[in-house]
């Protein structure tokens, strides 16, 4: 009898355990990274001083330091890999542990690990300048300011682009990538069409001809003339490539010819239904390399990943390249895209590191090696350009090197620290519109009230 | 148990005192669980319901009641009581007679009961997001089976179920009703077990038919259990999130947007803990009442029984 207690007593106490070892298992393997817990204690205390003593601690004892870094779908794209690579071949003496996050739920998940305020992650791939600007808000970024004046860093060479990622008259992040949008285009199903291929000097218009053009078939065999995925971006980003407007506005009336083009499109049957794409969950990587739609207007990461494709098998149709269609009253290359920041977490305990990693990262070095895997960096250049055009896998041809360049950049969103929330309305009011829930001018309407909510304007 | 003798407690004393360590042991690991991840939470959500924060390493402020008056003047959050309360009217009641219809049949003695038994379970333990996925498809507005069984019966416009503002909540809660039955069935079937079967022996003697004893036997035999089940798939109904996340994220627009959803928006993309904690309380608050009626109901049925 004694006995069975007793057993019964030291299983519950071992299932204590094991409980108690299972929820530290999900929330520390931070500490246990950082090295040491006295080290961890010290960095929340001072983060920087501590993160000063604990490199030269660990340099001075030959032990490999952990950088930890996050990224989101990073089986998906080269872009972080490459230069995480690059990193550890020059560095032999440090490691970097990769926390990897699908990129719906990145910004989420980071946001709730920050708010733990831990020592890992030290490196924050940065997902859209809004959160970017919803973590500065919340001190979770560390400002760079110090590095940059300490190292006397040229900041000329990002062209502007550093001064972008400033906020409050702060620095808080590198410009790692810049994407912008242009047109990919189906080569083969527009040499079976007998039709040219699209130019670098298009308007709207002209591009909505081709898209009709373009479009043969019925049912499952249908090739639609071009795509547009469900992100209201699709939308908005060519309201706001003349850079008069921007996606945060007192009155969005100047949206309203857009949407309709974009309604009128869909209803026409020259791209896909917004509601099919929405409730099978379609993917518009899949509906350009199935070749389902001859055109699509998409961000320049795409060409990472149809080179990708390309190597792998996947595809092996004849794709172009074009800059991206522009409204009448603009000049050819007027473009609309967004930054990727690198930036360091404010609870690091790597500062100097961490600091040496976003340098490496946004070099002119790294550059080169992401301009090979067909990925535009925060250095704008002549020679990343001609890399990427030289690559194997990227179409020949002039024209899409042409392609590549803009005269004109519009951010697809300002910097307002209020963006995430404004987006939630931009998407739902998209949603309506795009089902026929709401005309346009309904969903326009109920745009600039609830904006106008949002920012405190009525 | 052994002999020794204390100048302390009595043998009697020391038995008790064990018996109660042993008991304690024993609850120690799910309460630790349960302190950690619910009681400790919720105790920190009524503090935030209170309070402005964002999540940062930023004091909070004490803001009173303002995170209420907040939340209740956001049209969007009181659309969300409605799109909730409508969920549970469409919801409850069809799963519930489903379910006991289901019991009821299931409960004879028919071949190949318990493949029948096992297919109507099985939506209960199925992933949500692959169930979500599916239905989704099943539901395609243009070329899905659904839709295409209804043109073929000779409706002309079918709706366009997760992407029509109207019929987004019908189409969850259809969706609904198909995964919970199952569960709630089991619930039926336990009960129907219990149901003494010389009761229906007297009514066949006396001549009632199947439907008869349906209605006049079983139907009241199982008035506690229905009771169990309405309380538990009122506050199930109250508290959806994962369903609606996965079939329509809210929308189109926020036609489906629940309570839940909207906590999890307020906190999660707003990073306003203060108005998302206040929506929890409130919706702490619907689920007590429901929890309070069901105390008292369980009250009332087990003195009749």
């Amino acid at each position: 009898m004694r006995k069975k207690q007793l057993v019964a007593a030291l299983m519950a106490g071992a299932m204590v355990c094991g409980t108690l070892a299972a929820c530290g298992g999900g929330s520390t393997p931070a500490e246990s990274q950082g090295g040491g817990a006295d080290q961890t204690t010290a960095a929340q205390a001072d983060q920087t001083t501590a993160a000063q003593s604990g490199d030269s601690a660990k340099e001075a004892s030959g032990e490999k330091q952990v950088l930890s870094v996050t990224t989101w779908d990073n089986d998906s794209s080269p872009q972080f890999q490459a230069v995480i690579d690059a990193y550890e071949e020059k560095n032999p003496n440090v490691e970097i542990k990769i926390i990897d996050t699908s990129a719906d739920e990145y910004n989420n998940s980071l946001g709730i690990s920050l708010s733990a305020a831990q020592p890992d992650p030290d490196v924050i791939w940065v997902k859209d300048m809004g959160s970017m600007l919803q973590m500065a808000d919340k001190e979770q970024l560390m400002p760079i300011d110090d590095f940059i004046a300490k190292d006397n860093f040229d900041m000329s060479i990002y062209k502007g682009a550093a001064e972008q990622l400033m906020y409050n008259g702060k620095a808080y992040a590198l410009p790692y990538r810049n994407d912008w949008y242009v047109l990919y285009y189906n080569k083969d199903l527009f040499d079976a069409a007998g039709v040219e291929y699209p130019s670098n000097d298009m308007t709207w218009e002209e591009y909505y001809e081709l898209a009709a053009k373009m479009t043969s078939g019925e049912g499952s065999s249908k090739v639609y003339g071009s795509h547009n995925h469900t992100w209201q971006a699709l939308v908005t980003n060519w309201a706001v490539q003349d850079g008069k407007h921007t996606v945060v506005e007192k009155d969005y009336g100047f949206m309203k010819s857009w949407y309709e083009e974009a309604v009128a499109l869909q209803d026409g049957g020259y791209i896909q239904d917004y509601s099919t794409l929405k409730t099978a969950n379609i993917h518009y990587s899949s509906v350009f390399k199935n070749q389902q739609c001859a055109m699509m207007p998409m961000g320049t990461w795409f060409i990472a990943t149809m080179m990708q494709s390309q190597a792998e098998g996947e595809t092996d149709f004849n794709w172009g390249v074009a800059t991206i269609p522009h409204p009448a009253d603009t000049e050819a290359g007027y473009t609309v895209g967004a930054l990727t920041p690198i930036a360091i977490s404010a609870f690091t305990d790597q500062a100097d590191l961490a600091w040496d990693f976003i340098k490496f990262a946004s070099s002119e070095e790294a550059a080169e090696i992401l301009a090979d895997q067909g990925v535009f960096t925060g250095i704008p250049s002549d020679a990343a350009i001609n890399t990427i055009a030289s690559a194997e896998l990227f179409p020949e041809g002039d024209s899409n090197v042409e392609a590549l360049k803009y005269v004109h950049y519009s951010f697809d969103r300002p910097l307002d620290p209020q963006i995430e929330e404004i987006r939630t309305v931009l998407n739902e009011v998209h949603e309506m519109i795009m089902i026929h829930s709401y005309s346009v001018d309904e969903g326009l309407a109920e745009l600039t009230e609830r904006v106008a909510e949002i920012k405190g304007w009525n | 148990m052994s002999g020794e003798k204390t100048s302390f407690l009595t043998s009697k004393q020391r038995r008790k005192i064990r018996n109660n360590l042993t008991g304690y042991a024993f609850i120690i690991p799910n309460l630790v669980g349960y302190t950690v991840f619910v009681f400790i939470p919720v105790i920190f959500s009524f503090v935030l319901s209170v309070m402005s924060w964002d999540g940062s390493q930023r004091p909070m402020e004490f803001v009173g009641l303002a995170n209420f008056a907040d939340i209740f003047g956001d049209k969007i959050f009181r659309g969300t009581l409605v799109h909730t309360v409508s969920y549970a009217l469409m919801t409850v009641l069809p799963t519930l007679v489903l379910a006991l219809l289901l019991a009821v049949l299931l409960n004879n003695k028919i071949k190949g009961v318990a493949i029948f038994r096992t297919a109507f379970y099985f939506p209960y333990i199925a992933s949500i997001v692959a169930v979500g996925a599916v239905w989704n498809m099943l539901f395609q507005p243009d070329f899905g089976p659904v839709n295409e069984i209804l043109k073929f019966l000779g409706l002309k416009n079918p709706p366009r179920w997760v992407v029509d503002k109207d019929w987004a909540m019908v189409a969850v809660s259809i969706v609904s009703v198909w995964k919970y039955m199952g569960y709630y069935m089991i619930v039926y079937l336990a009960a129907l077990q219990g149901i003494s079967s010389s009761l229906y022996e007297a009514a066949s003697i006396d001549g009632a038919n199947g439907w008869q004893k349906l209605l006049y036997i079983t139907v009241p035999m199982l008035t506690p259990t229905t009771f169990f089940v309405l309380i538990m798939l009122t506050i199930q109904c109250f508290k959806v999130f994962d369903l609606v996340y996965v079939m329509t994220g809210g929308g189109p627009g926020n036609a489906t947007k629940t309570l839940v959803n909207y906590i999890y928006e307020k906190a999660f993309t707003s990073w306003e803990f203060g108005p998302a904690s206040a929506g929890a309380i409130v919706l702490f608050a619907i689920v007590l009442v429901i929890t309070l009626i069901q105390f008292s109901g369980e009250k009332k049925w087990s003195k009749d029984l």
